[in-house]
Parts: structure tokens; sequence; C-alpha cells
């Protein structure tokens, strides 16, 4: 579980592997960061949101030594940001939108980097060799990455980012313009990074979604501050105990079945409205239409009432119970 | 994919490897000047200039309308001159271009001194002139037709060229460690380039005037241009002529301190921010 920096860990807790304090970044006049502050543990998967302009791009970048923080400070493993060198040796980053060169292969390009990261030529190829196993590009060694896909490109540029066997890996939207395919091959390979290199992985994504699915932590940045951290499950609860308490759910039906689901539904007590939404979706709003919270319970008769007249439920979401509705309404400041 | 992540042991990432970074960054250039194919069109095209001059001073010299040692002294003037361009045009992409092509970050990542790497390609880019001077070779023994001078002069227009193509080259890598563009950094650098062959165009007589001598004692082309053409043509004792060399070495030496000692410790993902922010080490990210 992600704490503040400043916090206390509890001893059977492995200690934080990334800490950020207070960490401020300006340009000029405006302020890039505010207060920055997280911690992240060995083995976890934090994730970065943010609407673009947050300060996301610009928070990895102070923390992967590429930027100098106006104020505050950070520890990776140990090394404080006062020694960025050792911090690189400590840290794989996949950037947004990297390019690598046309005339190498894959098995080239990682070689290369570990060396540069001080192994011997025999090792980095070994390595390299490992890790593009280790990404499913094991047959693609020794093609030019100027033949590679976008999607095998990510998968190499996920690779460079092990040569050194970072304790913490930063991930700037690694999923960026792949297939849905490709986003979930490459978010399953995330979390692997995590759970079997016990590395502190922080990567930052618009696909909240999938976020929500392999993130153990979040942090939500807006107008360069956090206004939300966590797990994932403790900054959806917070939320709704912050008064964004459900009152509304979508349920799907088949398409056949939409009318006759919104006329049971809209008979039934507590049930303000039961409206057609897109195809096959039913938006349902419960209580008087005043917004006052609703019990769990609420849901289930809705569910309840479909089943007992047959109509088989394809879909139900509850409207606040996702990463997703939290995020819009945290973030709806600068959205507007 | 594999079943299992395993870290990978090997090294620990602190073990210094056998080849220093400077050293695997200059070979990564290499091989991406030869195999990507730019050095060899770079190096066809001096060829194709090499060829042009030396007809066109071939055609003269058979007219006798130049004397031998000045046939030698500007064939090793176009040899340098365009060596020049080639060194200039590879520098001033190097930063650049890795910019555009978004491949600048990682090599940032590294825990390698900003130093190192730009040592790195600065003598990538230095690695045409060699090779160049050597091409060149044909050209000035078929021209000299036999003359004594052809020794001393390949000697000299050998190191001149380098302490030119060594103060050029590294200015074209600080356009390039400046600006966010290629187009930019190309144009900039072709800008020095011309306004530095200028002065060979003007007439003979404006170099006795004050401004002519200002100009052979602070442009550095034109002091090694006017030292080849008094030492090889007309034959004055180098003692006479050190003063001309001043500006080139000058010229070099404070090159190399602005790409070395100030520069390269501010190289960032961004160009003209990393050099205004002395406490900054890159990029002003924007996103």
């Amino acid at each position: 579980m992600m704490q503040d920096a400043s916090s206390e860990q509890t001893g059977s807790e492995a200690e934080p592997i990334l800490v950020a304090q207070d960490i401020h970044r300006s340009y000029g006049t405006r302020r890039a960061l505010r207060s920055l502050s997280f911690s992240l543990r060995p083995g976890r998967v934090l994730g970065f949101l943010g609407p673009n302009g947050a300060g996301k791009t610009t928070a990895i970048r102070v923390l992967t030594t590429i930027l100098e923080p106006t104020a505050g400070r950070f520890v990776v493993d140990g090394v404080g940001s006062e020694h960025p060198d050792q911090i690189r040796r400590k840290i794989g980053v996949l950037p947004e939108g990297l390019g690598f060169p046309q005339h190498s292969t894959g098995l080239e390009y990682l070689t290369y980097y570990g060396q540069l990261y001080g192994r011997r030529s025999e090792d980095a190829r070994r390595i390299g060799l490992g890790l593009l196993d280790d990404v499913g590009l094991q047959k693609r060694a020794d093609a030019l990455v100027g033949t590679y896909s976008h999607g095998m490109r990510q998968r190499l540029g996920i690779a460079r980012s092990l040569v050194n066997d970072p304790r913490v890996v930063f991930l700037d939207e690694p999923t960026l313009g792949l297939d849905p395919r490709g986003q979930q091959e490459l978010l399953a390979l995330v979390q692997r990074i995590a759970r079997e290199r016990n590395a502190g992985v922080v990567l930052s994504s618009h696909l909240l979604s999938e976020i929500e699915g392999i993130c153990d932590d979040v942090v939500i940045m807006n107008q360069g501050q956090i206004v939300a951290k966590g797990t994932v499950a403790e900054v959806i609860g917070r939320s709704a105990e912050g008064g964004a308490q459900p009152n509304s759910a979508r349920v799907r039906v088949a398409a056949s079945s939409v009318t006759s689901a919104a006329a049971i539904l809209a008979a039934m007590p507590g049930i303000a409205r039961a409206d057609p939404d897109t195809v096959g979706w039913l938006t349902v709003e419960f209580g008087d239409g005043d917004g006052a919270p609703i019990g769990d319970m609420a849901k289930n008769r809705v569910l309840d009432a479909l089943i007992r007249a047959d109509i088989p439920i394809l879909g139900f979401e509850v409207a606040g119970g996702r990463l997703q509705d939290v995020f819009l309404q945290l973030t709806a400041e600068s959205l507007g | 994919m594999s079943a299992d992540l395993d870290p990978h042991g090997g090294a620990p990432a602190d073990t210094r490897s056998s080849q220093p970074a400077w050293w695997l960054v200059f070979r990564r250039e290499l091989s991406d000047l030869w195999i990507g194919g730019r050095a060899l069109n770079l190096l066809i095209l001096f060829s194709v200039l090499m060829s042009i001059t030396a007809f066109l001073l071939a055609t003269n010299n058979e007219l006798s309308l130049t004397p031998p040692r000045l046939v030698i002294v500007t064939t090793l003037e176009a040899t340098t001159s365009f060596g020049l361009f080639i060194g200039l045009i590879i520098a001033a992409e190097s930063f650049s271009g890795e910019r555009e092509r978004a491949t600048l970050e990682p090599l940032l990542l590294v825990p390698a001194s900003r130093r190192e790497i730009v040592a790195g390609k600065y003598l990538a880019a230095l690695s045409l002139w060699p090779v160049a001077l050597l091409l060149s070779v044909p050209y000035v023994v078929v021209l000299a037709q036999g003359n004594i001078a052809l020794g001393p002069a390949m000697l000299w227009g050998a190191v001149l060229g380098t302490l030119l193509i060594v103060s050029f080259t590294g200015l074209g890598l600080l356009v390039s460690m400046w600006s966010n563009s290629s187009r930019t950094s190309l144009f900039v650098s072709l800008l020095v380039y011309l306004l530095s062959l200028l002065p060979a165009q003007l007439p003979g007589e404006f170099e006795a005037t004050p401004i002519g001598a200002i100009v052979q004692a602070t442009i550095p082309l034109e002091g090694v241009r006017q030292f080849m053409l008094k030492g090889i043509v007309e034959v004055r004792p180098v003692e006479e002529l050190w003063v001309l060399l001043y500006a080139p070495l000058a010229w070099a030496l404070l090159v190399l301190g602005a790409v070395f000692l100030y520069a390269a410790p501010r190289l960032g993902l961004e160009g003209m921010s990393g050099f205004g922010r002395l406490t900054t080490r890159g990029v002003e990210a924007t996103r």
C-alpha cells in the first residue's frame, strides 16, 4: 500500500524504494509541480494519472534526473536526488514517444545500452537476448528495429529500460498507439516486471480502465499537484466518502428487451427514472432524483427485477464506482 | 513471451565496462554514419566537388595560367573547405537530429557523463576528415606535376586542415546542442561556413586594408589560407607566418572550451532551455 512520504512505515512491509518528498518544479513563473510527495514499495505498480498538462511527464522527468527539482528531493533505493548519476544506475525509463535507431537490430540496441550501463560486451549481449525473450521478441532479435511494428518497438523500449536490472521502472504512456491486444500484452508485461523482478513500476497512462486492472497504487494529478493518492480501492472509496456516492447505474440488456426493461425499472419504488441510453444500455437513476445517497441493496433490486422478468442482463456498471469516474470528478476543474 | 521474467544477474549495473562511454558512443555513431549511408553520400559529394575543382585547375594549368605551387595550395584549400562542409553537416545534425528522432532521452539517462557522450559524437563527426584527406591525395599529386612543394604542402594542409576541422566541427556540434531542429542547426552552421569563406572571395587589395588585416587576424579559414599562400606559394620562412595561425588556434581552443566546458555539462533534452538555465540538467518538459 502506498503511503505519504512523511508517514511511518510498518515493520512488516517492505521499505519504499522510491520516496518523493515535497517536490516542486517551476518554469520561470509557471509552477509545473507543486508539493509532489508519495512513496512506492518494491513489487508494486503505481499508476500516474492526470489530464494533459497535469505535470505527469514533468514529474517523471524530475524523478528520472532529466530535470532538477526547484525544491524538494527524492530517494531511489536509498540514493538521494543529489546523486543523479547513481540514481540513473537504479532506474529504467521508457520515455513517451521514444524513437529508435533504424539501422540497428533489436539485439544490437540492447547490447549497446547494456554496455553504456557498464556491462561487458558479452554480458550485455547475453542479457539483451534474455530480455528480448522476456518481451517476446526473441525471434526478431537480429531484425532491424526499422522493421519492427509500433507494439514491438514499445516492447523493445521496455526491454531497454530493464538492461540495468533497475529497482524502479518509469513507463510514460507505454500503451499509446497500441491496438487493444498490444495494450493488454504490454500491461501484462508491466505487471510481471513488478512481480517477478520485485521492482517498483511507475506507469503513466490515459487508459484508466487498464490502469485500474493492473495498478496497486494510484496518484492522480491535476494542475501540477496530487489530488488523490493511495491504493486504487482507497482512492475510489475516499472519493465516494467525499460526496461522490453513486446514485445511478447503467444496465445492459438485449436490444430487443430495452423498452420492457425500462418500463419494469421505471415502475419500481426508489427508481427516479430508467431511460434507454446507447444501444442496449439503460441509465437507471436511484432515489427521488434529489441525488441522495442510496444503498447497495437498491442496485441488487434492479438486477433482481430484471432476472424475475426473464430479461438477460449483459452488463452492469455503477456510476462513480470506477477509477475513471473518480478521475473525471477530481480533474473536472481543468477539463471544464 | 517466455513464462518467467527473471531478473538478469550478469555483472552488477555499477561494474565499469572495459569500454568507456565515449568509445561506445563513438563506435555507435560511426556505425550509424557508415551503415546508414550518410558518410558515403557525403564522401561521394566530396569526390565530385574535388573532381570539378581539379578539372578547372588542370585546364588552367595546361594553359600555364596558374603556377603549380598555387595549384597545389588551391587544391588543398578546396580539400579543407569541402572537408569542413562535411564535418559541419554531420556535427550540426548530431544532437538536434537525436532530439527530432526522440532518441536522445535514453542516452541522457545512462550513467555516463554528458562530456563523454559529446566526445563520442564529436570524434565520430571528425572521422570523415581523414578519409576526405586521403581521397584528395591523388588529385593533389596529379595536379602538382612533381613540384617539390608537394610534400610540405600536403603536410601543412593536413595539419592546418585538421585544426580548422576541429573548430568547425565543434561549432556545428555547439549549434546542434543548442538547437531543437536539424534544419535550424544546419542553416546556422552553413551560414557560419559561408561567412568564413567570404574573405577569400574579396579582391586582393582588400587584404592590405586595415579591415583586411583584422579579417586575417580573426577568421581562422582566412588565416590558414594566407599561411599556405605565403608559406608555399611565396616560399616565405615559417617564422614570419606564425602570427597567421593565432586565429585558427584561438578558435579551436575557444570552440573546444565552449563545447566541453560550457555546453556539454548543460546538454539537455531540449536545446535552448538547457543552455539558458544553469540550474537545470536538461529539458523543460512541457507536459
